[in-house]
């Protein structure tokens, strides 16, 4: 695509509008209305495979984004499908990625909660329960129901539960999911200050408590925003530095920006793995006087006193190493403890017991499968993807755009005895949100390089992104992505 | 305001058809390293994690002769992207990331799936 013709596109837009007298935001909502349908009429088809005569009894472990997607691709892709998915969840194909706009006040949770019967493909056999036994060498699974069901292939689609549960004082014992039960964490996320937008009702939550935190900065008290990031991988990356660029936008938009601090405590000691995206991250951080401490991990929360607990850690210099030629580093830490007004977490993440304790999980939980094929690295039957896969990076639903295309093209290679070809090359995507009308769409994969599917610098934060991000992804994900189609 | 419409949709169209297509314009590029993965591993990592991958206690290494090479690829990828994740996570292995670094900064950066595979094929004790 010729850069030139996108750059003047923009630009063209942009005059018209102010030509015409029309804010980006009033411009945005008539852009939005049309945008879904044209979106689902377009020509965003990924050609189907030649049909494969294949046949045997596929179990999918997850209705969630990945698991439907890979079901209606391989429903299309074979003459004869026999498939099978265990979803106990009535909501699983709910878009998540959308969870950050509703903390941010700029969509609704309806606009996000989609019911999984709408998308379940024609002709697959849905058993609402969850798996909760594993005997790979016998290819059977138990569910919760007391049901053994037997499989010639199974494909791990069970994404990741959010564990509060780690970090101490919040009286919470037991993980939960982005959507569904919430009832392990209600009577503490989503009060007295501590938000997240990880799971749905946080979300609504969040943007609850950032209006009373606005509100105070708004009547001169001085308030202090703290957003965390663990240790853990955790699902979309970019969401904890999102929710904060979004609580920055509005405490300006309310003219309120002065009276509050905003800090960034992430474990890790960078913004970004991809040195290009990290240094426009820091660049655009000091624009809008965000601060951050680098190396912090969230351990403890007393919601009384209104204090986080973070274990902070260093490096310190030790004895010579004669190899490196430098001297080697011990690690120390120490505990710290940061009052907050408004506390949003981002809570530890983990692979659903049942499935890390299981033969197919790992000592990380996460299933275990050549990072390339997808394929599980014991059981050539059996392939995973989304969250639970352990390959580096990933865990975002572009990510898994990209992988389910090739667990199924794979499997089918496995079905008919052939060679597996298709191979995934770690592509991910993050379309960071900078402010309420702006989004850096960063695009990387296991090169650790920026890879652009446009020919725009991918460091700068733009308009077109924000309503790529705010109106077409979605439609491109329900319609294109669910349907196995793009 | 039409021809705005206009613009506007046949910019995301374009987007759309391109964003989504499997084309290969993220083909990664082929780097020449200076040094073959085996003299990689016994100047920089032998010391610490031994001749053979045993480990080194000594030195803190851990061992990784009794690790499946998805583990290796896992962790060395990490490691040297700087955190799990690409984002803000951090790794377990702090003191493995710098050195990784420092590495690099010596001119002996090495291609992680290849090590991880030559630290399997070579020690690997379960094999």
């Amino acid at each position: 695509m010729d850069k030139k013709i996108l750059e003047e596109g923009i630009e063209q837009i942009d005059a018209i509008l102010k030509e015409e007298g029309i804010s980006r935001r009033d411009a945005m909502k008539m852009f939005g209305l049309g945008g879904a349908a044209m979106m689902m009429g377009s020509g965003v088809v990924t050609e189907a495979k030649a049909s494969s005569s294949a046949k045997g009894k596929i179990l999918i472990v997850g209705g969630g984004l990945s698991g439907i997607a890979a079901a209606s691709l391989l429903m299309r892709s074979l003459d004869e499908p026999n498939i099978t998915i265990i979803e106990p969840n009535e909501k699983s194909v709910s878009y998540q990625p959308g969870q950050t706009l509703v903390g941010g006040g700029v969509w609704e949770d309806s606009d996000t909660e989609y019911m999984t019967a709408d998308f379940m493909p024609d002709g697959v056999m849905w058993i609402k329960e969850k798996a909760v036994e594993f005997d790979p060498d016998n290819n059977v699974v138990k569910t919760s129901g007391g049901q053994s069901i037997s499989y010639d292939f199974m494909i791990i689609a069970a994404g990741l539960k959010l564990d509060f549960a780690q970090i101490e004082g919040l009286g919470i014992t037991d993980s939960i999911t982005s959507r569904g039960d919430d009832s392990a964490v209600k009577d503490v996320i989503g009060k007295n200050g501590i938000c997240s937008i990880y799971f749905a009702n946080g979300a609504t939550n969040t943007w609850k408590l950032m209006q009373e935190f606005i509100e105070k900065a708004k009547n001169g008290q001085k308030v202090q925003g703290v957003f965390t990031h663990p240790s853990t991988p955790i699902k979309c990356g970019g969401a904890p530095k999102k929710i904060m660029y979004l609580t920055d936008a509005r405490l300006r938009e309310a003219d309120a920006r002065d009276n509050a601090e905003l800090t960034f405590y992430p474990n890790g000691g960078k913004m970004f793995g991809v040195p290009e995206y990290h240094e426009a991250i820091v660049k655009q951080f000091e624009a809008r006087d965000m601060k951050w401490n680098y190396n912090h991990n969230l351990i403890g929360v007393d919601p009384q006193a209104k204090i986080a607990t973070f274990y902070k850690h260093w490096l310190e210099k030790g004895e010579y190493d004669d190899i490196l030629e430098e001297y080697s580093m011990v690690a120390r830490g120490e505990k710290v403890e940061v009052p907050y007004d408004f506390l949003h977490i981002t809570p530890p993440m983990k692979a659903a017991e049942e499935i890390a304790n299981s033969p197919i999980g790992s000592d990380q939980g996460w299933v275990p499968v050549v990072k390339e094929t997808m394929q599980h690295v014991k059981y050539p039957n059996v392939f995973a993807l989304g969250d639970i896969a352990a390959v580096p990076m990933g865990k975002t639903g572009g990510s898994a755009r990209k992988q389910y295309k090739v667990v199924v093209e794979n499997l089918i290679s496995v079905m008919e005895g052939k060679e597996l070809t298709a191979e995934y090359g770690g592509y991910t995507v993050c379309p960071l949100i900078t402010s309420l009308s702006t989004v850096m769409l960063a695009e990387f994969d296991w090169s650790g390089k920026p890879t652009p599917s446009f020919p725009l610098d991918p460091t700068q934060e733009r308009w077109i992104w924000w309503l790529l991000k705010v109106y077409a992804l979605k439609p491109m994900t329900q319609y294109g992505m669910l349907p196995g189609r793009a | 305001m039409n021809k705005a419409i206009t613009i506007f949709f046949g910019t995301i169209v374009v987007i759309a058809l391109s964003g989504c297509g499997d084309d290969d314009s993220s083909k990664q590029e082929v780097k020449n390293y200076k040094y073959t993965t085996a003299e990689v591993y016994e100047k920089m990592c032998a010391k610490c994690h031994g001749e053979k991958g045993e480990g080194v206690k000594k030195e803190k290494g851990p061992a990784l002769n009794d690790q499946e090479v998805y583990e290796l690829k896992m962790g060395i990828t990490d490691i040297k992207m700087g955190g799990i994740g690409g984002h803000s996570s951090g790794t377990e292995h702090e003191i493995m990331e710098h050195n990784m670094q420092k590495i690099i900064e010596k001119g002996m950066d090495y291609d992680t799936d290849a090590m991880a595979q030559y630290i399997y094929e070579n020690f690997n004790i379960n094999k």
